[in-house]
């Protein structure tokens, strides 16, 4: 079973969101953008240890830009989906298939105001909450189903040794007496008999019984001879059915406690024996299915244990169990399977939630995509902006051009994102999804003419792309005609209304027909010790003959184009880019700055 | 949910009978044949509960399908020794209730069907009128609608998979009257209960997902009373259980079908011992009745069963009273001779059953126990309690607890209060509902404690302060609140009817009420004595028993289900010189070894 969907209305940030789910889930977002409250939106359906007075919200929980009296309720729904082979799941889901398809379950919580109250109600009392399923508000949800599919909050990464530590909440505590209740009767009691043993032993030296004889004779002091507590120094209880209560778990081969790990280690040492309560809590057949939340788990986790413990964890398909991590780390992010991301934004006052579950890319693509989060630290994810561009020239020189027109790419949070190549396809269409101002700077490349130009499919494609993702009409055959049918210039302006923006050749031309950036070029090539044929062309150029872009090419081949990029850089602080990459400049940073 | 030791003294119960023990611990496709009285239902709730320990995990559970009401809150008092309680994980009701509660209530709005989303039930004049409606739309003859009726109903009953080339191969026109009815109860939102089980053969056959769905929920489905049931049920068994991989546990005595009328064919029981992946048990133990009494019943039947006694029991006795004059004159010895000899002979009342043909029958044996001030309960259809009414067995319920009940917790409020729910709301109420409801019923119950209401009054009061309200939120599709108005009607003091709410909750001093029963009606139940009035030649069989073989069989099981009612003794009440043709049967083979 998995987690399909999400819709929650009116409830705290979220005016309305509809948010897909692919299993395992990564939530990103800013703090106070509600990634909590979205978390709280699923325990209100799901979670066993909910009280009724906590599902019994409160007037401020609507959201603040709901009607002033309240008439729209707040709705959770949450989607399941394929459960069927799990006759356990579909035993528990099959009174609650969503009318329009009934391969999912569908659970809901509403909280609205009650229908006897006229007018605004004054308070929570006058609103009440339904829990139930199938879309159908007389089918409510049995807490059999809450027991049995449930969800459980690991908030306490912050206190992970106070949590081994006591042994009412410590997850060891089931697993324990499990493994314990496995034990004969007399070979407990010869455990128990030899830790006796061993206090006897520490009560024979003097020092240990003149301090237990001082604090039991402080004790009675304070509290009476009535009173007395019998306070003892021991190793462990005696009891032969509470001794294996002072079982914990030591490191670095029994020397010391958990308690003196490193933050992190203790954590990772919480997460799995969480992890193993739940697959006995299964075991035992008292859940069917456990939904582990984890809320920010870097503020207590190095960023390369964070790595590798969610690399595992997020990256396996578990039938029955899944999980929903909070953040906002890159480390983390960046090695979140593109599929699990749901991104979470303030808009106008509202959450918007944004989620690559559907995102439309093949596996290759999603390979791509997630390769480049991982090397980049998932940089695009947190990015405000992006300008994809096509290799390692327009990387150096692209936050040069930016500053030379005024801006600074860092600052405005735009990112530039080197696709090394031309297959933008799957970069444009994350970029859609997460609604992230963008736009692509990319070449004509119009060959030698006897073919069409590369360029004009590439941006077709990418239009297309564009559409698929927001879920518009794509291209009809005679516009596509249109656009076949056009030439350079008339095509390149409209390309630059889908974020597209296309030189006529390709970058390096651009640069060397830029006035101001001609001369600085040519400085890189004189500098080459090329033979006197080329330096007899460059001087030729120099003079102001035009530029020929087949052996303009041949020179930089020569250099490679990511160095000349480099140098170039270094030379052109201050100095103008090539018109099409300052449209896309100025497009970008005015979407940032409107966003 | 079953406890493991009830489970295991249940189980150790059944030691010293090798069927019975072999039936509980089958794990594949099962049919149970059970003759009278061998424990039919001890192992079916046993095997019940076993399953639901050894068997199948939570959240998964049981379904088990019976022919009324009656045979299912029979069985569910009985689940409840065995700590099986109605619920998520165990389903018991008739196949009316299985089709709407487990498959068209929570499935019908995902496939096309077109049942719109608060469909209700046909009452039987909209019924009627739509028998109309459908013969001048689709007939349009000018014979009688409801005579035809007759027969397009057996036909619907019987012909359930409509894509079979029997629908339209036979009688084609009263296929095209029974989609013509059905379009014309759509039309108004409505089904009617023959649609209830052809609804969901319908649903399951076409869609995969449900049956896998039903199956996930009940892996094991139990029917009682197989040879009850008719084709649909026989149809959805077939497909559910052996195309859709649930197991099977079926117990029936095709002896004792007498359901013809409405669909029943002892045919369809048989059919499944005859599958080679069902292995059939048979029963052959009667724990119920003497040595003499099983010789007579299978004289009564007119064929012969290895059925035995169990070893020591007594004999047991016959009786024949044959009574110069008719109907009148016989249900008079019955109450002025029979009865009192009972009596004399130290049976108690309340282990006495007077049983015959009719509710009509039942009115003159009534009749002459009025005379004679002596009590009794009718259980046939103008019985003021409806053995097979869910809310008349409520209501009964209620006033036990009320006249003392509350004492001892029998029956329980929670039991109630559950019944209250099912009533109201069927599967689903919220928390809050549930609240409300018990408020409700808990402040009418307690008002009537210690007061002298009659049953009337009472009944009065349950209408208007239970009734009117829950009828405005009533969800469950199968309403039969009217029950309610025909008990008042029924208790009417000024025709002299009504009496102390403590008689009507079966709570009065002595040894208790006779039971007056159809035959029909007497179905799974046992008495110490048994009177059979009316055996008379024209009676049983009738006229209309001999017009085929097939009726004249059905009259001769419906006789031996009566003779196979009673523990230690049998009385025959016929006409002198006018007996029923059987009785001669029943006495030869009686004095036989």
């Amino acid at each position: 079973m998995r987690l399909s969907n999400l819709s929650i209305s009116n409830f705290r940030n979220f005016q309305s969101i509809n948010i897909p789910l692919a299993g395992n889930v990564v939530l990103l977002g800013q703090n106070r953008v509600g990634k909590s409250n979205l978390l709280f939106a699923i325990q209100l359906i799901l979670d066993p240890t909910l009280p009724d007075s906590a599902r019994q919200l409160k007037l401020t929980d609507f959201w603040d830009g709901g009607p002033a009296d309240y008439s729209a309720p707040i709705e959770v729904h949450l989607e399941l989906s394929d459960f069927a082979t799990d006759m356990a799941l579909t035993a528990l889901l099959t009174d609650f298939r969503a009318p329009h398809d009934p391969t999912i379950a569908q659970l809901s919580f509403v909280f609205r105001k009650k229908s006897d109250i006229t007018g605004a109600p004054q308070s929570s009392a006058d609103c009440e909450f339904l829990v139930f399923g199938g879309g159908e508000e007389t089918r409510s949800l049995p807490s059999r189903v809450r027991r049995r599919i449930a969800i459980d909050l690991l908030d306490a990464l912050r206190d992970a040794e106070g949590q081994l530590g006591n042994w009412r909440s410590s997850p060891l505590r089931p697993l324990l007496e499990d493994a314990v209740s496995g034990i004969s009767r007399t070979d407990i009691d010869a455990v128990a008999a030899e830790l006796d043993k061993a206090t006897k032993t520490l009560e024979t030296f003097p020092t240990i019984k003149t301090l237990e004889d001082e604090l039991r004779a402080g004790i009675v002091h304070l509290s009476g001879k009535a009173h007395d507590i019998d306070a003892r120094l021991r190793f462990g209880p005696t009891d032969p059915l509470r001794v294996f209560r002072a079982i914990a778990m030591f490191i670095d081969n029994g020397k010391r406690g958990i308690a003196d790990a490193s933050l992190g280690s203790a954590n990772v040492a919480l997460l799995a024996l969480k992890l193993a309560e739940f697959s006995w809590r299964r075991k035992k057949n008292e859940r069917n299915f456990s939904l582990l939340c984890i809320e920010e788990p870097e503020a207590h986790l190095h960023p390369q244990l964070q790595r590798s413990v969610f690399k595992k964890l997020l990256g396996s398909v578990d039938a029955s169990q899944a999980m929903i991590v909070t953040s906002h780390s890159p480390t983390l992010a960046a090695v979140a399977p593109l599929r699990s991301i749901v991104q979470l934004k303030n808009q106008g006052g509202a959450t918007q939630a944004l989620s690559l579950a559907n995102l439309p890319v093949t596996p290759d693509e999603i390979d791509d995509l997630e390769n480049y989060l991982n090397a980049t630290r998932a940089e695009l994810l947190f990015a405000r902006g992006v300008i994809f561009i096509e290799g390692d020239a327009e990387e150096a020189l692209l936050p040069i051009f930016a500053s030379s027109l005024g801006h600074s790419l860092d600052e405005l949070g735009i990112t530039v994102c080197n696709v090394g190549g031309v297959n933008f396809r799957p970069y444009v269409k994350l970029a859609e999804a997460l609604k992230l101002p963008y736009c692509v700077i990319t070449d004509w490349d119009p060959l030698d003419g006897s073919k069409p130009p590369l360029g004009r499919k590439r941006t077709i494609d990418l239009w297309q792309d564009m559409l698929t993702v927001r879920g518009q009409p794509l291209l009809t055959p005679p516009q596509l005609a249109k656009w076949e049918a056009m030439d350079h210039s008339a095509f390149s302006l409209d390309a630059a209304k889908a974020h597209v923006f296309l030189n006529d050749q390709t970058f390096e031309v651009s640069v060397a027909n830029t006035p101001s950036l001609l001369q600085p070029l040519l400085d890189i090539l004189s500098g080459q010790d090329f033979g006197s044929v080329r330096t007899a062309r460059i001087a030729a150029w120099r003079a102001g003959a035009a530029v020929d872009p087949a052996q303009l090419l041949a020179m930089i081949a020569n250099i490679g184009k990511g160095r000349l990029g480099a140098r170039l850089a270094k030379k052109a602080a201050g100095l103008k880019p090539p018109t099409y990459i300052e449209s896309a400049i100025a497009a970008v940073v005015a979407s940032v700055a409107h966003a | 949910m079953p406890s493991d030791r009830a489970l295991i003294q249940a189980l150790a119960e059944l030691k010293t009978n090798p069927e019975q023990s072999d039936a509980v611990v089958q794990t594949g496709h099962c049919v149970v044949l059970a003759g009278p009285g061998s424990g039919k239902t001890k192992t079916l709730t046993t095997a019940m509960a076993r399953v639901l320990v050894q068997d199948v995990v939570d959240p998964r559970g049981v379904a088990c399908i019976t022919y009324n009401n009656e045979c299912a809150i029979e069985l569910e008092t009985r689940l409840a020794r065995l700590g099986v309680t109605r619920g998520d994980r165990a389903f018991i009701g008739t196949v009316h209730g299985f089709a709407l509660s487990q498959v068209i209530g929570p499935y019908a709005r995902c496939v096309s069907e077109g049942l719109p989303l608060n469909f209700g039930v046909a009452t039987r004049l909209e019924a009627r009128a739509a028998v109309e409606v459908a013969y001048r739309n689709a007939i349009a003859g000018a014979d009688d609608p409801h005579r035809r009726w007759e027969f397009a109903t057996e036909k619907r009953r019987h012909d359930v998979d409509r894509t079979r080339p029997e629908w339209r191969g036979r009688n084609p026109e009263l296929a095209t009257f029974i989609e013509a009815y059905e379009a014309e109860l759509r039309r108004q939102g409505l089904v009617d209960f023959d649609d209830m089980p052809l609804l969901a053969y319908r649903m399951i056959k076409e869609n995969v997902w449900i049956r896998d769905a039903l199956r996930a929920r009940f892996p094991v489905l139990f029917v009682d009373e197989y040879q009850d049931l008719g084709h649909a049920l026989h149809e959805l068994v077939l497909l559910l259980c052996f195309e859709g991989g649930i197991r099977l546990f079926a117990v029936g005595d095709a002896d004792q079908s007498i359901y013809a009328f409405a669909g029943a064919n002892p045919e369809l029981l048989e059919s499944l011992t005859r599958r080679p992946e069902v292995r059939t048990i048979r029963l052959r133990f009667n724990y119920r009745s003497g040595g003499k009494i099983i010789r007579a019943s299978l004289g009564a039947l007119g064929e012969d069963r290895d059925y035995r006694g169990v070893d020591g029991a007594p004999e047991g006795d016959l009786s024949f009273w044959h009574v110069p004059y008719g109907h009148d004159s016989q249900a008079q010895a019955v109450a002025e001779t029979i009865i009192p000899k009972l009596v004399a002979q130290g049976f108690e009342l309340a282990q006495i059953a007077v049983l015959y043909r009719a509710a009509w029958l039942g009115d003159k044996v009534a009749a002459s126990l009025k005379n004679a001030n002596i009590p009794f309960v009718r259980t046939d259809t103008n019985a003021l309690v409806r053995r097979s009414s869910r809310l008349a067995r409520f209501i009964e319920d209620c006033a036990r607890w009320t006249t003392g009940g509350w004492r001892n917790a029998d029956p329980s409020y929670a039991r109630l209060l559950s019944q209250a729910i099912t009533l109201v709301y069927g599967r689903h109420a919220s928390d809050r509902e549930e609240q409300d409801l018990s408020a409700q019923l808990m402040a009418f119950l307690n008002a009537a404690i210690g007061s002298t209401e009659t049953t009337h009054a009472w009944l009065q009061r349950f209408s208007r302060e239970l009734i009117t309200p829950w009828r405005q939120v009533a969800r469950n599709s199968e309403q039969e609140w009217d029950i309610c108005g025909e008990m008042i009607a029924n208790t009417d003091p000024t025709r002299d009817l009504d009496f102390p709410l403590a008689h009507f909750a079966g709570r009065i001093e002595g040894s208790g009420r006779v039971n007056l029963s159809t035959l029909h009606s007497a179905k799974g139940r046992e008495f110490d004595a048994v009177i059979m009035y009316g055996v008379n030649a024209s009676d049983i069989p009738s006229e209309r028993d001999k017009r085929s073989p097939g009726s004249l069989r059905e009259a001769r099981r419906l006789f031996y289900v009566g003779v196979t009612r009673p523990k230690k003794h049998l009385s025959l009440v016929y006409q002198e010189h006018h007996h029923s043709p059987w009785v001669v049967e029943l006495y030869q083979r009686s004095q036989q070894d």
